[in-house]
């Protein structure tokens, strides 16, 4: 299934919702379904907030996959080029409060998926997020 | 799936003044600036805690996580501070997640809400 998408936040979580009920139908359990629910918002929220600047005209791609062992999450858009693969991790501080927030999703992203893959292909960016099952 | 906010205010006990925020739904980036607005008012007054309750929260990403974290801040400043209650696993998990992370302080202190809320409730209690 592909998902056509404005840049806005309503659109994000109108992915995540296609999502869930993609999910449901083939019998992905809650607890995966949630972590592929939150990775994606973060991925998607990514492109509207940093790839495009919140620019609601510019659109983005969602495909869902389900392989029988897998559901795997391809985000495209022609944004400039951004790898959230190379994400630094956060490093130790005694008091991280006044952190930027910016770098949490990607790391919620990796602590959930099993597999993250980021190409630059034909002017965009390719996010392959792939959760296996069971 | 949306979010809504209900906001109570604590009277009638010693701990006066403070609110209890109630989400249920969503907290994502479409609804996390709407939680945020609400609680502006909130925030700019004199209160020292604030707790949220998360009995209905279904879904957070770090959107939502970042309200959270600057309630907190704010609180924090002037000797207050926030609590989650009533998570639900999948909420739980992602606290949990962020609490491992270095340079993430923000809900570490989660042990404090529950010294805080039984010592609330023995004052409760004692004032039957």
């Amino acid at each position: 299934m592909t998902l056509e998408l404005h840049a806005t936040p309503e659109e994000v979580m109108r992915a995540v919702e296609a999502l869930q009920e993609f999910g449901q139908v083939r019998q992905v359990p809650d607890k995966q379904l949630f972590g592929l629910a939150l990775a994606l918002e973060e991925c998607a929220s990514n492109i509207v907030n940093h790839a495009y600047q919140r620019d609601a005209r510019q659109t983005f791609r969602v495909t869902l996959e389900h392989t029988g062992s897998a559901v795997v999450i391809e985000l495209r858009d022609r944004g400039q080029e951004f790898d959230p693969t190379q994400a630094p991790v956060p490093e130790k501080e005694a008091d991280g409060e006044d952190r930027p927030a910016g770098g949490w999703g990607i790391q919620l992203v990796r602590r959930y998926m099993d597999e993250i893959r980021y190409a630059r292909e034909a002017g965009e960016n390719v996010l392959r997020l792939t959760k296996r099952l069971g | 799936m949306p979010l809504e906010i209900l906001i109570l205010k604590t009277v009638g006990d010693r701990n006066l003044g403070d609110v209890t925020v109630k989400l249920t739904g969503s907290l994502d980036t479409a609804t996390a600036p709407e939680l945020e607005r609400q609680l502006s008012p909130v925030l700019a007054s004199q209160i020292k805690h604030l707790v949220f309750d998360l009995a209905q929260l279904k879904f957070i990403s770090s959107a939502g996580l970042r309200v959270f974290s600057m309630a907190r801040k704010q609180l924090k400043e002037r000797g207050g501070q926030a609590s989650f209650v009533n998570m639900q696993p999948q909420i739980q998990e992602v606290f949990e997640i962020m609490k491992s992370l270095p340079g993430v302080a923000i809900f570490k202190n989660m042990a404090e809400l529950d010294a805080y809320l039984a010592a609330r409730q023995r004052s409760h209690e004692e004032n039957q």
